[in-house]
């Protein structure tokens, strides 16, 4: 006849197992913070602003990916490095670059990338212009504007021409950042006009 | 006067991990380091582990009830020095006086219980108190440091510490029965059996149970207090609320066994595997839910109920002298608190640094994806770029963050949701890092449960005395193999 004393090693081993079994099923051995994944996986962007906001959004979350991608490490990691190391490489300013120009390319095709008439009421209500002069372009026909200005033209500009070492070196300052940027996105608009006025000429 | 002797066992056991919950607050209020401040734990028990067979032997020299009120006055004064400190290294200076004292009264009051209650009540006595002054002590410490401060933890125990001097002087002329045990040829009364000239070998099974079991329980008292309190951010009093379950089902396990009839060296297995078990649950919990910690702790509980007071008893029990028998199971146990923190410590702040790592790219992710505007996202990843920075090390309090930041109306339910995002986010990189330390423990038990099923090579002997008694049979319960050990 088997002991009674068999029972407290038996009840011992169902309520171990039990609670063990329990925590598992509940997901208890992946109760683990979440994996970035892969550094090509495809990254969806969701910007929640409009206009210029949005484009400069998006634009950065897809240079970001690409960048991150090109450098072989995950959208966050790169994120992290650039935000706390005080200094940014060659391969990164390149790396970003590239990625801000594949973006906009992206952008581009996938017909997410907004006509130039579609921003101008917010680029002039930012920009410091002549009244007189600002009205005018006002009452320019959005044909006209979007023919005068080519946006991917101009973010290629603005891009080639943006100090990104600088600008990732004054992440914490973000008048200094919008300063740049605009002064960069300005110079960008000007130089388009004119090439575009310079290819008119025979 | 037995309650205020049994209150001091408790008090000195309790003291092994009483601070547990306060250390965070000790380091802030004494500017310590986190290494300075383990020292509080890691010094109590070394110099308790040390300290206990001299104190043993100390008590064989002199009057056992002089020596105890010494060790408990000793014991009183330091607490009250603890209370008082101004600086880590006071603290430090106190606490391994605190051990000395603690040591002598601890040894000195099982032989003044023995005297006033026989062998049998009086030990029963001692290991019960020891086994509640353990399982209770981060309970105590953690509603104290909660309630009042630190210090209180301390300040609570110099009174009764003080009563039991005049109650350990008294005992010594007033005993309550005489002394069951019978008097020795040479005339000696119940005193002598306990601190004597009767040798046993130390037992050494029963010891290397305890030691590698104190260092499991480690982990389940050392490491959950701190899951609860620096990982998951519940206040002292909650997580202390919470830990109550394993003194809960320790006090459970005792009637349990009787239930079952069970062997002790089953009962000591069994309870092995039980704590093997809950830590095991504890390494892996679904999420940050206290409810997720109940059953695994009721696993640890049982399993310390079934286990500390039996091995205490098959170290000690007919084995002489009784004292110096007490001090080895002491310092066993004190020693395995030791190695479990030795052991636990690197490991778990080891994890905790490669955690950060996962935890901010997982904030990251989360921030960058959140539904937030630019503006949003920028003020959110700033405030909580300043707080990583300031909590460097420590699970940080992302409340703190949250709590400074201007979002527009229209923005604040999806910064909430990020801000429950992110802390659950951290709660899971924490409790990441305390995976692989509940492990080990359950590993030690495994291993007590090992050291435990080893098959005893023979019954304890009794050696021949310088009188010419003794030799196995003196005493039945040596022979009996569930009473015995090797």
């Amino acid at each position: 006849m088997t002991p009674r004393w068999v029972a407290l090693p038996v009840a011992a081993v169902i309520a171990v197992a039990g609670v063990i079994g329990v925590q598992l099923a509940q997901g208890g051995g992946a109760y683990e913070p979440l994996s970035p994944p892969p550094a090509c996986a495809e990254r969806p962007v969701a910007a929640q602003a409009e206009g210029l906001e949005g484009l400069t959004e998006r634009l950065v979350l897809l240079g970001l990916a690409d960048a991150a991608c090109t450098l072989g490490v995950s959208r966050e990691a790169l994120t992290l490095e650039l935000a706390q190391s005080g200094s940014v490489s060659d391969e990164q300013v390149d790396a970003l670059r590239e990625g801000l120009r594949s973006a906009m390319r992206q952008m581009k095709s996938d017909g997410t990338l907004p006509q130039a008439s579609d921003l101008l009421d917010e680029a002039l209500t930012n920009a410091d212009l002549n009244q007189y002069l600002e009205r005018a372009i006002r009452a320019l026909p959005d044909r006209v504007v979007n023919s005068a200005i080519k946006i991917d033209d101009v973010l290629d500009r603005a891009i080639t021409s943006l100090d990104l070492r600088v600008l990732l070196t004054n992440l914490d300052d973000q008048s200094e950042i919008e300063d740049q940027v605009n002064e960069a996105v300005t110079q960008a608009v000007k130089d388009s006009i004119v090439a575009r006025l310079k290819g008119l000429l025979p | 006067m037995a309650p205020l002797l049994a209150v001091t066992v408790a008090m000195v056991l309790a003291d092994s991990a009483v601070v547990t919950l306060a250390l965070p607050d000790i380091l802030q209020h004494l500017n310590a380091t986190v290494g300075q401040v383990a020292w509080v734990l890691i010094a109590y028990n070394v110099v308790l582990a040390v300290a206990a067979v001299p104190a043993a032997a100390l008590l064989k020299l002199g009057r056992p009830e002089v020596l105890s009120a010494i060790g408990i006055a000793a014991f009183a004064g330091s607490s009250a020095a603890c209370a008082a400190a101004g600086s880590i290294e006071v603290l430090l200076i106190a606490r391994c006086v605190q051990a000395l004292g603690g040591a002598l009264a601890l040894i000195g009051c099982l032989v003044l219980l023995v005297v006033d209650r026989g062998e049998r009540r009086g030990l029963a006595t001692w290991i019960t108190a020891g086994v509640i002054g353990t399982a209770i002590g981060p309970v105590v410490g953690g509603l104290l440091t909660q309630a009042i401060s630190w210090q209180a933890i301390f300040v609570v125990q110099v009174p009764f510490a003080a009563l039991a001097v005049p109650a350990a002087m008294y005992r010594s002329t007033h005993p309550r029965s005489p002394a069951r045990r019978p008097a020795t040829a040479d005339g000696r009364e119940g005193a002598d059996e306990v601190t004597g000239s009767l040798h046993h070998r130390p037992a050494l099974r029963a010891n290397l149970t305890q030691a590698l079991l104190s260092a499991a329980l480690t982990a389940a008292l050392f490491l959950l207090v701190l899951l609860l309190v620096e990982g998951w951010k519940h206040s002292p009093a909650t997580a202390a609320l919470t830990v109550s379950v394993v003194p809960i089902a320790a006090l459970c396990a005792a009637p349990l066994a009787r239930l079952f009839s069970t062997p002790h060296h089953v009962e000591v297995a069994v309870g092995c595997f039980l704590i093997a078990g809950g830590l095991a649950g504890l390494a892996i919990p679904p999420s940050s839910h206290l409810g997720w910690t109940i059953a695994p702790q009721a696993l640890v509980g049982l399993g310390l109920g079934l286990t500390v007071d039996r091995l205490t008893t098959m170290a000690m029990e007919a084995r002489l002298p009784q004292a110096t028998h007490a001090g080895w199971t002491i310092a066993a146990r004190h020693i395995g608190v030791v190695v479990g923190l030795a052991i636990l410590t690197p490991v778990f702040t080891a994890d905790l640094a490669d955690a950060e790592d996962p935890a901010q790219q997982a904030i990251t992710a989360l921030v960058l994806d959140a539904p937030l505007r630019p503006q949003a996202k920028i003020a959110v990843a700033q405030a909580l770029g300043d707080e990583l920075n300031a909590q460097h090390g420590q699970v940080p309090d992302l409340s703190s963050a949250f709590a400074g930041l201007d979002v527009d109306p229209d923005e604040r339910a999806a910064t909430d949701a990020l801000e429950r995002d992110l802390t659950d986010q951290l709660e899971r990189a924490a409790t990441l890092a305390f995976r692989d330390s509940f492990l080990i423990g359950a590993g030690l038990a495994l291993l007590a449960l090992l050291a435990a099923l080893t098959h005893p090579r023979s019954p304890a002997r009794r050696p021949a005395t310088a009188d010419g008694r003794g030799g196995a049979g003196e005493d039945p319960g040596l022979l009996d193999p569930e009473r015995s050990d090797s």
